[in-house]
């Protein structure tokens, strides 16, 4: 996932916010921000595509969805189900 | 501000690209070349030059050779998708796999080449004769390649627009005349006017990793509300994913001798089917996975030990965001090819379901045509295949609404009611208090992932899910709200996420079988007398689903269905 942007590095010049598949970043005030960060896929397009270096994604992605338990024993013993 | 204020665009063209991705780039490039004097508008909810999820591909590209039957590889996959095959359009797309190849070579994208020029291929799924031929550079392949198409669009002059989401089409009785949509940075509202539409919005996805980018169920509820038949939803490609971290190439590393093992170190593979082991689609392992996790043999790792050195040069990353993966990896400790315990999981991706068309991709919307991942044709994945087939059906698609057009009369205009109707609906979700799309997103997703819905289904699991989807759909979705039109977007997927999921447990309800990547607890064995056929969903008078079983037409095919792949395992 996205982690940081640098700005004193970042000279806004909006490469990876006009390349960012999922319109993670947006360039404001003249900078590089993380505008919705939950969006991001870990593809690092942002990061391969600064020229100044200043943006770092961590290679985590996500956390993903459990397969366990299965839906019958999950719907069993939710919290609060409506009955 | 009010939305119903903002900002509208009538924008004409002869054809209407929903999708920029291979598949509406083939078609588009087909359009312009058959003519060269008609309008292209193709529109992506991505970025500028985007080019779908090709961007991202590894670039491995399944073809027949020249000097090898299409009938081989046709048998083939009538037994790896277990009889449900369209002989005749396979032969046809096969018999076209190697000029889309040579088209890709003559854009300059580099195929894997032994030291006399010939390609080289990786058997895929312990099948006799389907192999894919990777990119020359493990890492930017997919990414050359759609750099290349987007330099031909710019050639011949297709119009393109950006980070805009179409999001319902507009009929004239049994004829397409046109779309809405709207810009999701800005909100601007698009009335698109047709003479014919191309859907090539890629596979319908729940949203996993690298296929966020794509559609979820936009497009297969805007086919779904125009009348157009829907098959193969009870498949889904069930990966399996590393859990911490992305990795790409499972067609290739298993090809070549990776396997699973379990927490006991043993490659349950070989327990599930001797004959093939490790060496098989990804949905019988992540099946098996799941079995082995259950019953407390979990977790899973990953085992590269058995791969040959010599093999090694189509397994490393060499260039690309695969590479910087690998680097950053280890940089934080972790080494792919080396450590024992990488742990994986099975991960819900996407369905292969789609859209059943006729063999050009025309649906039964008059001027409705449909290509790429969205047309469904496989029954289970094989490496190699979206790349192939995207070209292909592109392809196949273009030179067909080309056709179309030469004798098409116009179709009327998009009125100002219906555009206004359609335009206060779209923004009705606009507002700041709720629930987020993604909220409800990971729901859906978390409903989706339980083992015994995606992978070991029964009669009693997915009717608990389908209650569970209803109770999400009448108390959450409501909730739901969007706060600026970039969430206005994600609204929109997630609530396609939702007829998207419904038609995948409606159609394995009704699959009272096992087949290929569709697995039922409570009727474990294949039955070809009721269920040798496609499962087809369309809409109903009353919106509903409505089900048949199509008939696999034997009597009209080449080859007999004897073989069936899913005969080499038992669970
Ligand atoms: C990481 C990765 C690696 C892969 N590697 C390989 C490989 O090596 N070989 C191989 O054969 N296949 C590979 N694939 C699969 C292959 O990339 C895809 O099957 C193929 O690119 C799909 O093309 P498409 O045009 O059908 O769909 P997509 O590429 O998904 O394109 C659809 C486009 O439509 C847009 N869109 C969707 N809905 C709408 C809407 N309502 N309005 C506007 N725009 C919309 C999307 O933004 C997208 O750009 C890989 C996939 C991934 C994710």
């Amino acid at each position: 996932m996205i982690q940081t942007i640098d700005s004193g590095k970042c000279v806004g010049c909006g490469l990876c916010a006009a390349k960012c598949p999922l319109d993670v970043l947006r360039v404001r005030a003249g900078k590089a921000v993380i505008a919705y960060p939950d969006d991001c896929m870990t593809c690092y397009i942002c990061e391969r595509s600064c020229p100044q270096g200043a943006i770092f994604v961590h290679p985590f992605k996500e956390a993903a969805p459990p397969v366990l338990p299965g839906i019958l024993e999950f719907l069993s013993t939710r919290d609060g189900r409506p009955s | 501000m009010d939305w119903k204020q903002v900002p509208e665009t009538v924008l004409r063209t002869d054809v209407l690209i929903i999708g920029g991705g291979a598949a509406g780039m083939w078609a588009a490039k087909r359009l312009k070349e058959n003519d060269p004097g008609l309008d292209v508008l193709m529109v992506d909810k991505g970025p500028e030059s985007w080019g779908g999820l090709m961007r991202l591909a590894g670039g491995d590209f399944a073809a027949v050779l020249p000097g090898e039957s299409v009938d081989d590889w046709v048998k083939d996959v009538v037994y790896y998708w277990d009889g449900l095959c369209e002989q005749d359009v396979m032969e046809d797309i096969f018999s076209q796999s190697y000029d889309r190849l040579l088209d890709y070579k003559n854009l300059g994208c580099e195929f894997l080449e032994d030291e006399n020029g010939n390609l080289r291929g990786v058997p895929q799924r312990g099948l006799d004769h389907c192999r894919l031929y990777p990119a020359k550079l493990k890492g930017t392949g997919g990414q050359n390649m759609a750099e290349a198409m987007v330099k031909e669009m710019v050639r011949l002059g297709v119009r393109r627009m950006s980070r805009t989401l179409v999001t319902d089409l507009v009929k004239d009785g049994d004829r397409v005349i046109g779309a809405v949509g709207f810009h999701s940075i800005t909100g601007e509202y698009y009335i698109f006017q047709a003479r014919a539409v191309i859907v090539a919005c890629g596979n319908a996805s729940w949203k996993p990793g690298y296929n966020s980018n794509t559609s979820t169920g936009e497009w297969v509820d805007m086919c779904f509300q125009a009348g157009v038949e829907l098959r193969n939803f009870e498949t889904l490609t069930v990966m399996n994913a590393p859990k911490l971290f992305f990795w790409e190439g499972q067609a290739i590393y298993l090809a070549l001798g990776g396997r699973f093992v379990n927490a006991l170190g043993e490659p349950f593979m070989d327990k599930y089917s001797p004959v093939l082991g490790a060496n098989t689609d990804n949905n019988y392992i992540t099946r098996a996975m799941a079995i082995e996790i259950r019953n407390g043999r979990g977790p899973i790792y990953l085992d590269l030990s058995q791969i040959k050195p010599e093999d090694m040069v189509f397994v490393k990353p060499q260039t690309g965001n695969q590479m910087m993966n690998y680097e950053k990896l280890l940089a934080e400790g972790i080494d792919f090819f080396h450590d024992k315990n990488i742990e994986f999981i099975p991960q819900v991706q996407l369905t292969l379901g789609g859209a059943a068309t006729a063999p050009d991709g025309g649906t039964g919307v008059e001027g409705l045509y449909v290509c790429g991942r969205s047309r469904s044709l496989d029954y289970v994945y094989m490496g190699g295949f979206g790349l192939s087939s995207t070209a292909i059906t592109g392809y196949i698609t273009g030179n067909a609404v080309a056709d179309y057009l030469r004798t098409a009369s116009a179709g009327r205009e998009v009125s100002v009611g219906e555009a206004a109707g359609l335009k206060e609906k779209l923004y009705s979700p606009m507002g700041d208090a709720g629930l987020t799309p993604k909220q409800v997103l990971i729901k859906v997703q978390n409903l989706m992932s339980h083992y015994d819905v995606c992978l070991l289904k029964s009669a009693e699991s997915l009717t608990a899910a389908l209650g569970e989807l209803d109770r999400l759909r009448t108390e959450e979705l409501p909730r739901m709200y969007a706060a600026d039109p970039h969430y206005l977007l994600k609204y929109k997927e997630v609530e396609g996420i939702f007829l998207l999921t419904e038609l995948y447990l409606r159609a394995s309800l009704l699959r009272q079988e096992s087949r290929g990547s569709h697995y039922r607890l409570d009727y474990p064995k294949r039955n070809d007398k009721d269920f040798l056929g496609w499962i087809v969903q369309r809409q109903g008078a009353d919106g509903s689903v409505v089900q048949r079983v199509k008939p696999v037409p034997l009597a009209r095919y080449k080859h007999p269905v004897d073989r069936f792949y899913s005969d080499n395992f038992t669970f």
